[in-house]
């Protein structure tokens, strides 16, 4: 066996890459190590292995064969290197001599790098997507380039911006790829001024586009403008098209930049950007017709699946230079979504953040929780996920403006004065504060992590009502008090311990109705997952209707003054909407529970 | 009568030949299925760690002296559960649809609770209709599902079977 390999040759498909010799440096050398690896052969026996202590299952995956192009990030594809690429004209500036052909190169570019956004959005790398553009990796380089120049600086300071808000949001766990930037240029210096060099090209553009619809019109030109490109029958078209474009990334720089400001200050704002935003891709959208047929050459292959408007292939990217920045993931190619899919991706984004946008900020826990449940439906996407969380959740405070403590005694039908009260540096009351806090963020979270959590988060809300009914025993035995305040307090304890199992019941439903969604139940396993729900909600409705019970008792006692109208009285003996709700909730788990039963035993 | 699918082999059920992994002979075998019909790339130190450490748990299939089939499985201690997990599962196209993956995993499992496995996981993409309708039948349920899973962005349910406690299996 010494003489043959143990293994096939792993093949490489296609032709081999070419060799790029890497050269020994001063304090380097090249040796052979052949003799050595073919004695290795040799001094094993068939099936033998030799392993540390610590090779586990982990270890085995991570290792990789040198040159299998399924598992080396490292293979040489098409260039060693980024200068390599340029230097072999991969991505030259200007794009073509031809002005035309320039100006519709660089529209695609714009395409495409909206495409490699939504993948990137969608769970890819960033490596592999937007940074396998180029001139993005050697930003300065398109400086004489004022439109692709400009263009890249915005989409730049915009990825930083998401993957920014993204990482505040710290859902690592969940979806670590998106954040992952080590060795991508993000940081660029002047980007901050990215809007202000954006607006100029802009500008140019918009006066360009005036000056050849007074062409039209035969009206005189009023300055001396050098057209955009060398065909006046085309000049119209480009610039509409590349308007559109440009304005889409200004508003939705300006959308990101509004919900960032704290507190919600900025969501008036972000929603006229966003509605400029619709606007403009729409617009983008139509560019297709022009932009398909200003060429003789019609484009091979599907046009939907294409990465840009005009069908054209781009210019200036690769993906496989950034493959060891991908790792640890082995290199894969990876599909860019089609340009049609960006845009939809992009209008659903913008749909969502726009509905964060219209959020009311409402103080109430409840209003809050229905409010995230029904946007989980329409099932966002992390970006806009990540944006209402970090909308809820700022400086451990809700909105970042009310303490948890104030939130928690609003939901417990505490009366308002008690918010203040001493009693929430009680350490269970800090850790029910960050119950809260860790609950909204939960919320969330995509729909399969979130079962999860809230499974495992069941367990914390148990522990904490066990330490707050402790902690109530220890101070207050079972004596009532005469003092004033330690009516308060026991008042404080009984509302929040009554509130706190509420919110357990409710989670446990959360937990058992997301199991739908996901898919995990089979049909044989619905009997059991009704009687489940049927069992969790009648104890919902319970501490539901004794919790709206208490706090009607509250509003009873401020207004004692005033006698009880008949119609107080009748309101008094009717069951709440919320409640009668859930008893509709408890007939239809049960009825279902029993007639699955039935089936089964059929 | 319905129409026969195309590559459908002409075979016999008893023509199916199931043998335990044997040794460095079946390594080949098993990898060369492997990289052929599953999509994730594995180094031949993966297939060496479940083979030389758990021999008694990967099976082979094999119809006329050819492996058709494969299953690659370990077990071990998992936060206090003694808990199989079975890795690869492969039979070739042409050979679908006849019970073969059905038996392979089979011999696995019942190999798993004699050698004291509380439990047996895997995961599946949820797009595999053929493998979960597999393991349902077989009594595993969906215990989660793993978000963006795979590489290509698709979920996984993380399915579960769980034995019955040892003293009811009398």
């Amino acid at each position: 066996m010494a003489d043959k390999p143990v293994y096939e040759e792993a093949s490489i498909d296609g032709q081999p890459p070419k060799l790029a010799s890497i050269p020994a440096s001063d304090t380097t050398v090249w040796a052979d190590a052949s003799p050595l690896l073919q004695a290795a052969c040799a001094g094993l026996r068939d099936g033998e292995l030799i392993h540390g202590d610590n090779f586990n299952l982990f270890a085995a995956m991570s290792a990789l064969e040198i040159m299998d192009p399924k598992m080396d990030s490292g293979i040489v594809c098409t260039y060693y290197s980024i200068d390599e690429a340029i230097e072999n004209g991969a991505a030259p500036i200007p794009i073509s001599l031809d002005s035309t052909i320039d100006v519709r190169c660089t529209i695609d570019i714009m395409d495409h790098l909206l495409a490699c956004e939504a993948a990137w959005h969608k769970g890819h790398s960033l490596a592999q997507t937007v940074f396998s553009c180029i001139y993005l990796l050697r930003l300065d380089r398109t400086a004489p380039h004022a439109l692709l120049h400009s263009y890249c600086r915005i989409i730049r300071a915009t990825c930083k911006a998401v993957v920014s808000v993204v990482s505040d949001a710290r859902t690592h766990e969940e979806e670590d790829l998106f954040t992952m930037t080590y060795g991508l240029p993000l940081n660029g210096d002047g980007d901050d001024k990215c809007l202000s060099i954006l607006n100029a090209v802009e500008e140019t553009i918009s006066r360009q586009l005036r000056a050849c619809k007074a062409t039209s019109s035969k009206r005189r030109l009023p300055e001396d403008l050098e057209p955009l490109q060398s065909n006046p029958n085309l000049e119209e078209g480009f610039c509409k098209a590349l308007l559109c474009r440009l304005r889409f990334r200004k508003h939705f720089f300006h959308v990101l930049s509004c919900m960032k400001r704290p507190q919600g200050r900025g969501l008036e704002s972000a929603r006229k950007h966003i509605a400029s935003c619709l606007t403009e891709l729409e617009s983008i959208l139509k560019s297709a017709d022009f932009l398909r047929s200003c060429f003789d050459e019609s484009c091979e292959g599907d046009i939907d699946d294409k990465t840009t408007a005009s069908g054209f292939e781009p210019i200036g990217f690769d993906a496989m230079l950034n493959s060891r920045l991908s790792a640890p993931t082995p290199p894969r190619a990876i599909k860019i979504l089609s340009w049609k899919k960006a845009v939809e991706y992009f209008v659903k984004l913008l749909h969502d953040l726009d509905v964060i946008c219209s959020y009311s900020l409402d103080p109430h826990l409840e209003s809050l929780l229905r409010f995230v449940v029904q946007f989980q439906k329409s099932q966002p996407d992390l970006v806009a996920r990540s944006h209402l969380q970090l909308l809820l959740v700022q400086d451990g405070k809700l909105y970042g403006r009310d303490p948890f403590f104030a939130v928690i005694n609003k939901a417990a039908a505490l009366p308002e004065a008690t918010k203040n009260h001493d009693i929430q540096k009680n350490e269970s009351f800090l850790q029910l504060g960050m119950l809260v806090m860790n609950l909204l963020k939960i919320l969330c979270t995509n729909a399969a992590w979130q079962r999860r959590k809230l499974g495992k988060f069941l367990q914390d809300w148990r522990v904490i009502y066990v330490q707050l009914e402790l902690a109530f025993r220890n101070e207050y035995g079972e004596v009532s008090s005469s003092s004033n305040d330690e009516n308060t307090c026991m008042k404080i304890f009984q509302h929040i311990l009554l509130w706190v199992e509420e919110q357990t019941y409710w989670i446990a439903f959360r937990f058992l109705i997301l199991g739908f969604e996901l898919e995990l139940y089979s049909t044989g396993e619905y009997c059991m997952v009704y009687w489940y729900l049927y069992a969790v909600l009648i104890k919902l409705t319970e501490k539901t209707h004794l919790m709206m019970a208490v706090s009607h008792d509250n509003a009873k006692r401020k207004g004692k003054k005033k006698k009880d109208s008949p119609k107080d009285l009748a309101r008094e003996s009717r069951i709440p909407p919320a409640v009668l709700f859930l008893q509709c909730y408890i007939c239809l788990a049960e009825g279902l529970s029993m007639y699955l039963s039935r089936c089964l035993l059929l | 009568m319905e129409a026969k699918p195309e590559e459908k082999a002409e075979i016999e059920a008893p023509e199916i030949e199931y043998v335990s992994y044997g040794g460095e002979h079946h390594l080949p075998l098993i990898m060369n299925l492997v990289d052929q019909e599953l999509s994730e790339p594995y180094s031949i130190f993966t297939y060496r760690y479940f083979v030389y450490l758990w021999p008694q748990l990967s099976f082979l299939a094999f119809h006329k002296g050819k492996c058709v089939g494969t299953v690659v499985c370990k077990m071990g201690e998992h936060r206090n559960t003694f808990r199989g997990y079975i890795a690869m599962l492969v039979v070739i196209k042409p050979y679908r649809g006849r019970g073969i993956a059905t038996e392979l995993v089979t011999r696995s499992i019942r190999m798993m609770m004699e050698s004291g496995c509380e439990e047996v996981t895997l995961e599946a993409e949820v797009t595999n209709k053929g493998a979960l309708a597999l393991y349902g039948r077989l009594g595993f349920i969906r215990a989660k599902r793993l978000f963006h899973y795979y590489l290509n962005g698709v979920d996984a349910f993380r399915l579960k079977l769980l034995f019955p406690p040892p003293r009811q299996v009398l």
